[in-house]
């Protein structure tokens, strides 16, 4: 049953259409900050930004602390993410291939703190910080960005060791390996895929929060995206500056996620998660 | 996750083959071909305890970077808590005060229905625009699907703080493109239109810098579990003569109805915690009118630094989010009874 | 530990909220190690400290006390409450405050400014002018330190000027519209660059209208916008932004005005002598471009009131180093660099002696001379509610009558808010 032309074409229509609509404003924003000043703000918008500028670029990384925040966001980000995957890894092994006492409450806990709201908890949160001396540093924020990837990785890491059959851990032990052996020879390589998937929705959550570092850390100690959000108010109506640091800013996600995606295969969807 | 998915290939559509697990409630990649847990293999009281040493790091954690500012929260939000008694570090029991200031004042019952609003509009969009992009991913041609999985990509991956930017930027009231592109088509009444200074038009940017930061999510974990429904069961569903609307509501849903209602309740969780995208886009302009709850508590208790009513508002908050959730707490519990 | 590569770090991060203004200076981060009995961080506003008194006085007192070191991180004033407050509220607070007049009663009812009155006589009260003095005193304690007051005037771009053939500055505010229409005509789209949410601006006018944004009632004050003078001045803030194309939900701080300004095609705008000097450090080519004159009153024999903007100098309360905190505080009490500051910022010193710096201060003259018909809003502490972010008078009353509304209906509005900051204890 062959189907009408239109009813082929549209389907393609509609794709292209829904292409623009959600690429054009990352379009926009890498363009535009290749534009040179005169091209942002004409009446009538350049297209394609046919006297690219790296001025903006220059702008935006000579901005003061620049580096300063770049090591910052890597430093919280990272750190958020190796402490959850080593402290979930144990935990999700636990519920995927044992029995105990407390292990639906468990799971439930895990469930409920998924969803803590942690954008209405700054108050307490300051205080706290602030009561154990640590403003402005980058240990807390790397705790509560671990914590707030915490539940996601459990839960996701549960569900890919339990898909690691059990048998092949049960062979190994057969061979005399320890059950730790067991885990790290057997279970850790097959996960690998299930870890880079849970990695990646960290990393993008921890990249990408907000509501803390605004509260709890500034100047030096502020990271990427305090300083993206200031950046109007220091540098005005300068589009072009603050589009290069916009882009600047996107750029490691994006070139996470294609290697991520590569690399946990078919965990990708699972894993990048924004929250 | 899709390869879980593609596991189940050979079921029919039968729901009761898939139960709706909450499982799939945070990743589908969790739902599927999760065994049942063994007994512990080692032997001797020892062993016994090695479940709650492999959970202590991740309890701790919990107890300490979520359950003690849970409470600290609770705490502080029958206090008065000023700058002075911040600054003095003093304690200022009100009891209850804080929370009858709120729960009788009208702006907090206007903000706190604007926030279901806002979410409801949003995962409505959300979903159903997601489906269907979702539908047609499955629908589209090789090089048409790459197209516009490659799009969908990167508004999935461009950071919240980022998109919020270039939001700015595009609806620009001098310079923005959109401006242009409304003039340009004959809405010259848009010409220098100050999106920012009208409710609604500051909620229709935030709400499309939403929607349009979720419909990948939705769109490709669809398309992931639409690649599970072999084409064999389209093909029968066309055969009886079943429509695109008959097909997807008898066959496709009832197949992923886990993925569906997990989904939405994440949708709903993320919308309305969404702060960063309100916040940094218009700080709740103009005149408080976008201010949703968690941007209420943030400009009450930070901003005009009356961080007791704040504290109040936020727990407010999480009792709404929890009030909304209670379906998904209910089906959570139900299959929590089966594991 | 993290806190010594913080300080390492230094000033430079410090300095994020000012690169695009002209009083940007400090030292250069060798204040590493973050001693804090050999250190002390001094936060000073945007546009307070021109760049030389900067440097000046930052090495005369690491030279006058050998081995300490001075820190100046500028603050940006979009915000600034909420900072202070959280940071009065730590361990380690900035040992010497840079606090605005209408802002002081608030922190010292905070207790998180420290008492001066034994000290004050080596700061030199006795020949404090009294205006300024008192936004200093609390309870009568004396919780800070007059340190300079200024007052906004017209900065206008003479070359736009002339080109419409304008030859005299205008002396009525009838004149200074036809000007502007006149430059308008010519082409310049921004002939005057008044964003809607400029406050001070718009306090001036209002005081010259003959009323003030609130009115005293018992013990307590209540918000008076709601009145016939609120709406001519607000009317007349309304007409002057519509002779340009700056937003009318933003402040005169995002973007810096000087910067729009420093592009060389704004007729005209209200701004602060650092304003000046920004736009021309920012645009060297506009040097004997920049004029100044007093924003002018309904008839030719006065000039229009202005808002007495100004600033004090404070100790905080929980400073680690009160010591170093009072010596610098005496050196920038000196005359010395009291006069520095009036020399080179245009601000009226706060002795009547050190008057004589304005002069060749193109904008401190004209500033100073409009300065004697200026007022200010009450010195109590339930005022600095009303400034927290998001501020009634702007959100609620500028915005809401420059995008339409009419100027009692969003009055109402926000006197509403006003009230109920007024109220609160």
């Amino acid at each position: 049953m062959r189907r009408s032309l239109a009813g082929r074409l549209w389907p393609n229509i509609v794709a292209v259409v829904l292409f623009v609509f959600f690429v054009f404003p990352v379009y926009w924003m890498v363009t535009t900050a290749f534009k040179p000043d005169l091209d942002i703000v004409s009446s009538t918008p350049v297209f394609f930004p046919v006297h690219a500028t790296f001025a903006h670029f220059t702008k935006a990384v000579h901005a003061p602390g620049f580096w300063t925040f770049v090591r910052n966001s890597f430093t919280v980000t990272l750190g958020a993410v190796l402490l959850s995957l080593i402290v979930a890894t144990l935990s999700a092994f636990a519920v995927a291939r044992m029995r105990f006492k407390g292990r639906k409450a468990f799971i439930l806990m895990i469930m409920m703190a998924q969803m803590a709201p942690w954008e209405v908890l700054t108050i307490s949160v300051y205080l706290i910080v602030r009561d154990s001396d640590a403003l402005n540093s980058l240990l807390p924020l790397t705790l509560f960005y671990m914590m707030m990837v915490l539940p996601f990785t459990v839960w996701t890491l549960r569900g890919f060791i339990a898909a690691v059959p059990k048998e092949l851990e049960e062979a190994a032990l057969v061979d005399g390996c320890t059950r730790f052996q067991a885990f790290i020879r057997v279970v850790l390589p097959l996960l690998a895929p299930g870890l880079m998937a849970t990695s990646l929705f960290g990393y993008i959550t921890a990249w990408n929060e907000y509501a803390l570092v605004l509260i709890l850390n500034k100047d030096s100690g502020a990271t990427l995206t305090l300083w993206l959000t200031e950046f109007q108010t220091n540098f005005g109506d300068d589009w072009g500056a603050t589009m290069a640091a916009a882009s600047l800013f996107t750029l490691p996600v994006v070139v996470v996620f294609l290697i991520m995606q590569r690399r946990a295969g078919s965990g990708m969807t699972a894993g990048a998660v924004k929250g | 996750m899709a390869a879980q998915y593609r596991g189940t290939k050979t079921r029919g559509p039968d729901p009761a083959v898939t139960p709706p697990t909450a499982a799939a409630a945070l990743t589908v990649a969790g739902s599927a071909g999760s065994g049942r847990p063994a007994r512990p293999s080692g032997s001797g009281r020892a062993a016994r305890f090695v479940p709650y040493l492999l959970l202590l790091p991740t309890l701790a954690a919990t107890a300490l970077l979520l359950g003690y500012p849970l409470v600290r929260n609770l705490l502080i939000s029958f206090q008065t808590l000023e700058p002075f008694q911040l600054i003095q570090h003093t304690t200022e029991w009100n009891g209850f005060g804080n929370y009858t200031d709120q729960l009788t004042s009208s702006e907090f019952w206007h903000t706190a229905g604007r926030s279901v609003a806002f979410t409801l509009v949003n995962v409505v969009l959300i979903m159903v625009g997601g489906s269907l992009i979702g539908l047609l991913l499955n629908r589209l041609g090789k090089k048409m699907r790459l197209l516009l999985s490659i799009g969908l990509v990167f508004a999935w991956a461009m950071p919240y703080v980022a998109a919020t930017t270039v939001y700015q930027w595009l609806f620009d009231t001098q310079n923005g493109v959109v401006n242009w592109g409304l003039n340009a088509v004959g809405w010259h009444s848009m010409h220098d239109y100050n999106w920012f200074s009208h409710q609604l038009s500051t909620f229709a940017v935030i709400t499309l810098l939403v929607v349009w930061g979720s419909l990948p999510f939705v769109a490709l974990n669809l398309f992931a579990g639409l690649t599970t429904v072999s084409a064999e069961i389209f093909e029968a569903a066309r055969m009886d003569g079943a429509g695109a609307w008959r097909t997807f509501w008898q066959v496709v849903f009832p197949m992923l109805k886990p993925f569906f209602l997990s989904t939405t309740f994440l949708e709903i969780i993320w919308v309305f915690k969404a702060f960063t995208q309100v916040y940094a886009l218009n700080a709740g302009g103009p005149e408080g009118l976008t201010e949703t709850l968690p941007v209420y508590a943030y400009v009450e208790g930070f901003g005009n630094q009356h961080f007791g009513t704040g504290a109040a508002i936020s727990m407010l908050t999480i009792v709404i989010l929890a009030a909304l959730m209670s379906y998904y707490f209910r089906v959570i519990l139900k299959e929590e009874d089966e594991l | 530990m993290k806190r010594k590569l913080i300080g390492a770090i230094g000033v430079a991060g410090m300095m994020i909220g000012v690169a695009a203004c002209g009083g940007s200076g400090g030292s250069d981060g060798k204040a590493s190690g973050g001693d804090a009995g050999n250190t002390i961080t001094v936060w000073l506003m945007s546009g307070s400290n021109p760049p030389n008194w900067t440097k000046q006085i930052t090495a005369a007192y690491e030279k006058k006390y050998p081995g300490k070191k001075v820190k100046i991180a500028v603050q940006p004033w979009d915000g600034i409450q909420q900072k202070l407050t959280t940071a009065l509220s730590e361990s380690t607070p900035p040992d010497v405050i840079e606090v605005g007049n209408t802002q002081t009663p608030y922190y010292a009812q905070t207790g998180g400014l420290k008492a001066l009155d034994s000290d004050k006589a080596a700061l030199g009260a006795s020949d404090w002018l009294p205006a300024m003095s008192k936004s200093a005193v609390f309870d009568g304690k004396q919780i800070a330190v007059p340190w300079y007051a200024a007052s906004r005037v017209v900065i206008y771009n003479k070359k736009i000027w002339a080109d419409a053939g304008i030859t005299a500055t205008p002396k009525t505010q009838d004149e200074l519209f036809k000007d502007l229409g006149k430059i308008k005509a010519k082409g310049t789209k921004d002939a005057f660059y008044l964003p809607g949410q400029d406050w001070y601006a718009f306090d001036g006018l209002l005081l010259d209208a003959g009323a003030d944004l609130v009115k005293k009632d018992g013990d307590t004050y209540k918000a008076n916008l709601d009145t016939p003078q609120a709406a001519q001045a607000i009317n007349l803030y309304k007409k002057l932004n519509s002779f340009g194309t700056a937003p009318k939900d933003k402040d005169e701080a995002t973007p810096q005005q000087s910067d729009v300004f420093a592009k060389g095609d704004v007729g005209a705008f209200l701004g602060l002598g650092w304003e000046g000097a920004g736009a021309l450090t920012k645009n060297p080519k506009l040097k004997d471009q920049i004029g100044y004159f007093p924003m002018p009153g309904k008839t030719a024999d006065k000039t229009a009131a202005v808002f007495l903007g100004g600033s004090n100098l404070a100790i905080s309360q929980g400073t680690k180093n009160p010591k170093g905190a009072l010596n610098f505080l005496k050196l920038a009490m000196s005359d010395q660099f009291e006069g520095a500051l009036a020399k080179e910022g245009g601000v009226v010193p706060n002795k009547a002696a050190l008057n004589t710096n304005l002069q060749g201060n193109e904008f401190g003259t004209v500033s100073a001379a409009a300065a004697a018909n200026g007022g200010t809003t009450p010195l109590i502490p339930e005022w600095g509610s009303v400034e927290n972010a998001p501020n009634p008078i702007t959100t609620l009353f500028m915005t809401g009558v420059l995008q339409g509304q009419s100027p009692s209906a969003a009055a109402q509005k926000a006197d509403v808010e006003m009230d109920k900051r007024l109220s609160q204890k």
